[in-house]
């Protein structure tokens, strides 16, 4: 009966009641939208940083992280493969890498150079290098020539078949020197990178660093990447942690994990601003509400309806207006996400070559994620029942004989 | 005859005012079962004060207000709920309806707050608006009904509940002549064939003849306090 009550009295002013339906129904759209969009950024985001940079776990000597040196590079022996073994079932691959800057010359000039050890196989499946080969050609296991980044090849100008000369320091202080036959040239968008890069097949890198059969990473790409936490800690305790640690990419990228945090906050933020304003909307409409039933209220009470009865009313009506103004949302909602889902969004121009820069693609398709659509419902729903049990509160303290004489 | 409220030295004085107002002074009255009352007097004499305060809607200043055996007035306000609930039906001169309720639904609440079995209210919301001559209205909303007619339900919303005594604060002040005849008619055969105790105030002189008793209050004493003869 109360229920049948409310509904009747929100339908009272359709006009209002609808108003009040849609601004919570925009509101609802807006942050879903923003969220979806921010979600599908921030998966790519890390998807890129992840298959760029650190992979989803690896591997390292215990004091790499803090000081990533040769010196602190891991024994890929028996160990770690067995103990890699093990999760077999969970390991979709592992990579490989042995990683130290040097001096890349030829002739009189030389520049800085950032020489990765691979297993080109490997390599390949988390970040599809020979897919930039510009000249040349990317080497196999067993090969024993260099590939180097298109920047570098430039300013040393150097091209296929010449002869490249690295020269570092290699592992416990080894001074590191080495001869390689350029076989293929890579290019890269981020110009660091293109600046820098020089490859070699792993064996060769070991060679040349005098770090036979040691990495300075074990990348391993996990078949469930949800499971990683999990799975860094068992692979931890099947290792001597006095030489090993089993890093995610959350410890190893702690700034984008920041960053992250940071556009999470923004765009909450942003959500919020939505519903605030939203919040006033329906405040208002219950406020006017509330004062045009004054007298109405007042006979209620009078002929003995009880305060909280009154008050339950009240409570129900903005619940469902709140509940009415939700499902609506969520109705308009997710065709639009599915849209941007199917269609993303693309970015052209300047801009689009700012973000492939960073080897992300200038395409950002919506997420569609229950979470974010329950939360909003939830978000939607808490404001709705505060706001509710303001009116509640009010219809509560009302004076009858004056609200009935108005 | 039993006695249904009795009121003692009742008084009510205003102090929220300038000068504190005296809105009833010293009043006692006796109201009989069956009686049909009329409460007459200046605008200002206190009519709608007397008849709050023995509704329980508003607090005397010094006196009681006696309803079966209990004062009212020492009761707190959650009781007095209940107690208007079950005891008193109310009339007021305008807005007496829910707005989104049919007519039935409106004469079933005051029994759906009651919690009576719904077969028995609807059984009786019907019956109390044939009554008033509105059977044919039974599922129209109050916006759709002249003021006259929305009168007529809240008459029979007031009485449907079978209440110990039925209030009326210038039930016909805002209806036309025909209209308040009308609903005084009604009232009055209502009173006679449910034997319910009816108190209603007025300063239309046209109604006044159809009450069997006439209190007249002046500045808030009664003034005088008649009974007449009438079939
Ligand atoms: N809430 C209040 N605060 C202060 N004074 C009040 C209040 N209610 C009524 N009064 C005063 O009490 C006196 C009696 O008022 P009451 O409303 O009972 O008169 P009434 O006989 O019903 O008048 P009317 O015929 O105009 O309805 C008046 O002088 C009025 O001004
Ligand atoms: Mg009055």
């Amino acid at each position: 009966m109360f229920f049948i009550l409310a509904w009747r009295n929100i339908w009272r002013n359709k006009r209002r009641t609808l108003i009040t339906v849609s601004s919570v129904l925009f509101a609802y759209v807006l942050a879903t939208a923003l969220l979806s969009f921010a979600e599908g950024f921030q998966r790519q985001l890390k998807e890129t940083m992840i298959r760029q940079e650190t992979g989803y776990l690896q591997i390292q000597d215990a004091y790499y992280f803090d000081e990533p040196s040769l010196d602190h590079t891991l024994e890929y022996g028996d160990n770690v493969k067995q103990a890699v073994a093990e999760f077999d079932e969970e390991i979709d691959y592992v990579v490989p890498r042995i990683q130290g800057f040097s001096l890349a010359a030829k002739e009189m000039s030389t520049r800085p150079a950032m020489v990765t050890g691979i297993l080109p196989g490997q390599e390949n499946k988390i970040r599809n290098l020979s897919g930039n080969m510009v000249r040349g050609e990317m080497f196999s296991e067993d090969d024993d020539f260099a590939v180097i980044a298109k920047g570098l090849a430039d300013l040393l100008k150097l091209d296929i078949g010449d002869t490249l000369i690295l020269i570092g320091q290699g592992y416990q202080a080894v001074t590191a020197t080495g001869m390689f036959e350029v076989g293929g040239i890579i290019e890269f968008q981020l110009p660091e990178q293109n600046n820098t890069a020089v490859f070699l097949p792993l064996k060769e890198a070991q060679w040349y660093f005098a770090a036979d059969n040691r990495l300075t990473n074990l990348i391993i790409m996990p078949a469930d990447p949800d499971q990683i936490n999990r799975l860094a800690s068992e692979l931890q305790s099947r290792l001597d942690d006095e030489w090993y640690t089993a890093k995610t990419w959350k410890e190893l990228m702690p700034d984008m994990v920041g960053l992250m945090q940071m556009q999470n906050t923004v765009y909450t933020g942003i959500a919020w601003i939505f519903y605030i304003i939203v919040g006033f909307g329906i405040f208002g409409t219950i406020l006017t509400m509330l004062y045009e039933r004054m007298q109405e209220f007042g006979i209620l009470l009078s002929i003995g309806m009880k305060r909280i009865q009154l008050g339950i009313i009240g409570l129900i009506e903005t619940i469902l207006i709140g509940l009415l103004g939700t499902t609506a949302g969520v109705l308009t909602a997710l065709p639009i996400v599915y849209i941007f889902q199917q269609f993303p969004i693309k970015f052209t121009g300047e801009m689009a070559e700012y973000i492939l820069r960073f080897g992300m693609e200038p395409v950002f398709p919506f997420v569609i994620d229950k979470h974010i659509f329950i939360n909003q419902a939830y978000t939607v729903f808490g404001i709705t029942l505060l706001i509710g049990l303001y009116t509640m509160r009010k219809m509560y303290s009302i004076q009858i004989l004056e609200a009935a004489k108005n | 005859m039993q006695t249904v409220i009795k009121t003692e030295s009742l008084s009510k004085t205003y102090t929220n005012t300038a000068v504190p107002v005296h809105a009833l002074k010293d009043v006692n009255l006796e109201f009989k079962q069956g009686e049909f009352t009329a409460i007459v007097g200046p605008s200002g004499s206190g009519k709608t004060t007397f008849l709050n305060v023995i509704g329980g809607l508003d607090k005397p200043t010094e006196g009681k207000v006696v309803i079966d055996d209990v004062d009212i007035a020492t009761m707190k306000e959650s009781q007095l709920f209940d107690f208007r609930l079950r005891h008193i039906g109310f009339v007021f001169q305008a807005y007496n309806l829910i707005p989104v309720l049919t007519a039935v639904e409106n004469v079933s609440f005051i029994m759906l707050l009651q919690k009576k079995p719904k077969k028995e209210m609807e059984q009786r919301a019907r019956e109390m608006l044939d009554q008033v001559g509105l059977s044919e209205k039974l599922h129209v909303r109050p916006s759709q009904l002249s003021g006259g007619q929305q009168q007529r339900v809240a008459v029979a919303r007031a009485l449907a509940s079978k209440p110990d005594f039925v209030l009326a604060d210038e039930p016909t002040a805002n209806l036309d002549t025909e209209s308040a005849f009308n609903l005084l008619d009604i009232m009055a055969r209502l009173n006679k064939e449910e034997n319910i105790t009816l108190i209603f105030s007025t300063h239309d002189q046209r109604v006044i003849d159809r009450a069997k008793r006439v209190i007249t209050l002046v500045d808030g004493a009664v003034d005088k306090d008649e009974h007449f003869k009438r079939n």
